[in-house]
């Protein structure tokens, strides 16, 4: 596949055009911050002057990177929760040294609906309504969008990533992504319902960010960001809007949907991995059987490889985030007992995890950081969905049969969350040094240079913003509402 | 991070990004470690850490901005970082490998290795074709088992830092070290025809050996090359074909004789796979008796096999005459004329001979002033160097080598060139860096022949009883043969086009499509 542009080779004409989009952005940024005016009821004023200095910043800013919807909404998002970190009254809280960390906690806790707003009003319209214009410009480096892949593919993988969700949670009569949703008369509405939501998620995911997933890994972290926006976006704005009944932006209901949160950060992992897993075999299929789009190199060593290094990082990974591990008390609990042999017996399962979990590394993250800076981050957030995935779901599954998914319980859990970033960042820095130490004199053959090229992402894809918000809010949101 | 211009928005965000695990492991973990207290890890105490989280996120914002503007100032200032140089070329040295067979093959690869990103050294693979032919396998492309393309691996995609050039040496220079090759056959060519060396490895291999036998070398096949085991099919479908409209069972007889000369791993198993090939096909020529096709192995010694235990060797033979192979032992073949093969004792009427009684090392070394022994093999000391010529090597069948520890010769087997390729890449690396370099010493791991449908027999050497080499016969060994050599051959794509051909032939009988003319 042809490779995504580099930066700075922006033609003249897309240069002109490039004075539209702070106006565009100035324009929707106004009218987000009318709108958050209402559903906040806040000076309409100060709400109208905020979004438009937020869309021209954005238009002028990262409108190059803007060059799909789905790029455009990531960096939308991305810069809507940097703006909650940096909004005027949180600086002044975080500035004033009067103030405690409890009242600042509880400052911040209060301004969670402006984090909403923020999100939904503000980075979601002007990042889509840019990315739309930048998908209209002429951008002949990028590879053609397929508009019957997006929606068969990622169609099939919000079904099936419904079907598996439903699974798990149809027996106790909770189905996360109807959260917010009025009581339905009877179970078989909510169970059609909950598919056409998870067909929705899955169709609108594979349109917005076919271009942007790359590999599993990628599309699995923009699974998770994506499952996140929606959180925010239907059972705390829109589902309460289709009851007829008013939104609520509140930490406190934001509390209330933590479960929900939970279900969708997972639904997300689940719709990113099936995603790649049939988008991958559609390009396989149809694209790249295509002698002319051939990789001269199908499956072999490398695939082996990285299950290879994958499991040394892996180990590496546990080994460096144990004590963390140990000290918030989840070595014991992955044991299953709470003997003094816990921690031994913990350990060594802890280590046989991260190995495995350390070869899935390997598979899904392989190709995906051109060096060690954007590599890391990759393993921060692999940690962390495995911190949802891993102590809040599955391990209290496996040992009790049941989990729980309250914002007490990831509250309480927020210790380990720690430990795990620590094994995501210790895993991706050993499997990057591997890479790196392997390819250094690979790299000396141009044919394996140019393909790696290829294959490596490039800068200027919205993975950095998807970092920001999945990560940022990842760890924000249970210290926020737990 | 590796500072890419202008990418201060994905920096920005990046650095915000690191802010949080940041504030994880310096302001949860570090700085209570520091102060002399324990990590705080309750979720109450983290939250009394939120204020560092704000500050951790906006600082790694900051400092994503900051740190890219200030370098990006500085280069405007003081103007761009300077470039590495590369070496000059006048400083590298070139090592040149004549030979794509295993040794020199295995020697690329290992020096690839050996080398990784060291500039100062070039490498040069000069072979007469462009791909690496898996040998063991050969005799399944005579049978028609495989494809023959399945098991030859392309030198080029195979090799990464190494020139690969196609053709033909002709001459050794050693005084001025130069390699000449041989000119394109296209006049107008202007490819080149010497390639200067520092290290010259020789990796050229053997050729057939026809003992000055001039009409055997004319009328004979040669096994030694993909075309020769296409040819040998091609000829044996012909023969097959003349023989079904052949109505005079004397005229038919020769047709359907199939002389194999030489009883060594090569004539055993073409015969096992010639005689598999031509029974299994008979049921397309309906002419033609079940009794008709003839293979016979002609053998000087009293058994075949001579590299394995005698009672293999019987054993082989045994399952090789029930299955209807014919074999002259104590036989040398003295001549031949079309259609008859002279042996020392009798004559047999046959239209088919194959050659694969002895090989010599390539004819090029007899050009070179190098001490050689009674096959023509080059002598090589224990590292593999050819004494009196710094910077020259010798390994695979063109060598006459001695084991380092046990002072016996070294047989010229793939198993043992690929041994030898290691130790020259390990000591031309070692003489690069001006370090001692190793002698040669393997043992053998045993040794494998497959004489039928499922059957073979096998002698290894395990590593818990090297005295002893433990002997396995019958469809165990056969197993343990395809299972060996799969995971032998290069390539996972070979691997798997081998073994669907291996799967198609359990429940599809043998292709007998003619793919080239030979009349």
């Amino acid at each position: 596949m042809p490779a995504t542009p580099t930066l700075d080779t922006t033609p003249v004409a897309a240069r002109r055009q490039l004075r539209l989009e702070p106006l565009l952005g100035l324009l929707t940024g106004v009218l987000g911050g009318a709108l958050q005016s209402r559903l906040l009821l806040t000076p309409i004023t100060r709400c109208i002057l905020l979004g438009a200095v937020f869309g021209l910043v954005f238009g002028l800013c990262f409108a190059k990177r803007a060059s799909t919807p789905g790029a455009g909404l990531i960096w939308g998002l991305g810069s809507g929760l940097l703006l909650w970190f940096l909004l005027p009254d949180g600086m002044h809280l975080w500035l004033s040294r009067s103030i405690g960390s409890v009242d600042m906690l509880s400052h911040a806790e209060d301004q969670f609906p402006q984090l909403v707003a923020y999100i939904v009003c503000l980075g979601m319209p002007v990042g889509l309504v840019l990315g739309t214009l930048g998908g209209l410009r002429p951008n002949p480096g990028q590879p053609r969008f397929r508009w019957a892949r997006a929606i068969m593919a990622g169609g099939l993988a919000g079904t099936i990533s419904g079907l598996a969700f439903s699974g798990w949670e149809y027996a106790g009569g909770f189905l996360p992504l109807l959260e917010g949703l009025p009581a339905f008369p009877s179970q078989a509405k909510a169970v059609i319902v909950h598919f056409l939501i998870a067909l929705l998620i899955g169709a609108v995911f594979g349109i917005l960010f076919q271009r942007d997933v790359r590999s599993y890994g990628s599309s699995m972290g923009w699974g998770v960001g994506f499952g996140m926006f929606w959180w925010f976006l239907g059972p705390l704005t829109i589902f309460p809007l289709l009851g007829r009944m008013p939104i609520d932006w509140s930490a406190d209901q934001g509390a209330a949907l933590f479960g929900s949160l939970i279900g969708h950060i997972i639904y997300g992992f689940i719709l990113g991995t099936i995603y790649a897993f049939l988008d991958r075999t559609w390009v396989r299929l149809f694209i790249q059987s295509d002698p002319l789009n051939r990789e001269p190199e199908g499956l072999g060593l490398h695939f082996l490889r990285s299950i290879e290094w994958g499991a040394l990082a892996g180990l590496v990974g546990g080994v460096v985030s144990s004590p963390v591990m140990f000290a918030t008390g989840i070595l014991p609990k992955i044991a299953g007992v709470d003997t003094s042999f816990g921690g031994l017996r913990g350990l060594s399962l802890h280590l046989i995890i991260s190995v495995l979990i350390g070869m899935t590394y390997g598979l899904l993250f392989r190709n995906e950081a051109p060096s060690f800076g954007l590599g890391v981050p990759w393993g921060f957030l692999f940690g962390m969905i495995w911190w949802y995935i891993g102590p809040l779901t599955l391990l209290p599954l496996m040992l009790t049969g049941v989990f729980d998914w309250s914002a007490s319980a990831a509250s309480a859990l927020l210790p380990s969350l720690i430990g795990h970033l620590i094994y995501g960042g210790a895993t991706a820095v050993t499997f990057l040094a591997l890479e790196h130490r392997y390819k250094r004199w690979l790299l000396l053959d141009p044919r394996i240079a140019a393909r790696e090229l290829r294959r490596v992402r490039p800068v200027g894809t919205p993975a950095p913003a998807l970092w920001f918000f999945a990560l940022g809010l990842g760890v924000l949101l249970p210290i926020l509402l737990g | 991070m590796r500072r890419t211009p202008h990418a201060y928005v994905d920096n920005l965000m990046t650095g915000g990004a690191l802010g949080v695990p940041l504030w994880g492991l310096i302001s949860v973990i570090t700085l209570p470690l520091m102060s002399g207290q324990r990590p705080e890890w309750s979720a109450e105490q983290m939250r009394a850490h939120f204020p560092a989280l704000l500050g951790w996120v906006l600082f790694g914002a900051l400092l994503g901005v900051v740190t890219p503007g200030l370098s990006d100032l500085a280069e405007k200032i003081f103007g761009p970082r300077s470039q590495a140089l590369p070496p000059a070329s006048g400083e590298k040295k070139r090592i040149v490998i004549l030979g794509g067979g295993f040794a020199g093959m295995k020697t690329a690869e290992c020096l690839e290795q050996q080398l990784r990103t060291n500039r100062s050294a070039e490498i040069t693979l000069i072979s007469e074709t462009n791909a690496l032919l898996f040998t063991p396998m050969l005799a399944e492309v005579a049978g028609s088992t495989l494809e023959p393309s399945h098991i030859s691996t392309p030198l080029r995609s195979s090799l990464h830092r190494t020139e690969f050039i196609r053709g033909r040496v002709t001459a050794v220079d050693l005084e001025n070290r130069k390699v000449f090759l041989a000119e394109a056959a296209s006049q107008s060519s202007t490819g080149r025809l010497e390639v200067p060396y520092d290290h010259l490895v020789f990796a050229l291999g053997s050729v057939s050996n026809f003992l000055g036998m001039s009409s055997v070398e004319k009328l004979a096949f040669n096994f030694k090359s993909l075309l020769d085991a296409i040819r040998i099919r091609n000829h044996v479908i012909e023969m097959f074909e003349r023989a079904d409209r052949e109505q005079d069972p004397l005229l038919r007889a020769p047709l359907l004789t199939f002389v194999i000369a030489g009883g060594g791993f090569a004539g055993v198993e073409l015969a096992g796979a010639l005689n598999d090939f031509a029974r299994g096909i008979l049921a397309d020529y309906p002419n033609l008796n079940a009794s008709e096709p003839n293979i016979v192995l002609v053998h000087a010694r009293d058994r075949i096999l001579p590299e394995l235990s005698e009672s293999l060797a019987r054993y082989a033979q045994e399952k090789m005459e029930e299955r209807g192979v014919k074999f002259c032992l104590n036989a040398r073949l003295s001549n031949a004329q079309p259609g008859l093969v002279i042996l020392s004792d009798q004559e047999i009427r046959a239209q088919t001979l194959v050659w694969t009684a002895g090989t010599a090392p390539n004819p090029l070394l007899k050009t070179l002033p190098f001490e050689k022994d009674k096959r023509g093999a080059v002598k090589v000391d224990s590292p593999l160097a050819v004494p009196g010529y710094t910077g020259v090597w010798a390994l695979g069948d063109c060598a006459a080598i001695t084991d380092a520890n046990t002072g016996k010769a070294c047989p010229p087997t793939a198993q043992f060139a690929i041994r030898e390729a290691q130790i020259v890449a390990k000591n031309i690396a070692a003489q690069l860096r001006g370090r001692p370099p190793t002698s040669f010493h393997f043992d053998s791991l045993g040794a494998l022949c497959v004489v039928g449908h499922q059957t073979a027999c096998a002698e290894l050497s395990l590593p818990f009883l090297r005295t002893r080499a433990v002997r396995f016969s019958g469809l165990l060994a056969w197993l343990m043969w395809r299972g060996i050599y799969l995971a032998k051959l290069p390539g996972l794509e070979r691997k798997i086009r081998v073994l669907m051909d291996w799967t198609i032939e359990l429940f599809f009988p043998r292709d007998i499509v003619q793919t080239i003319d030979l009349q």
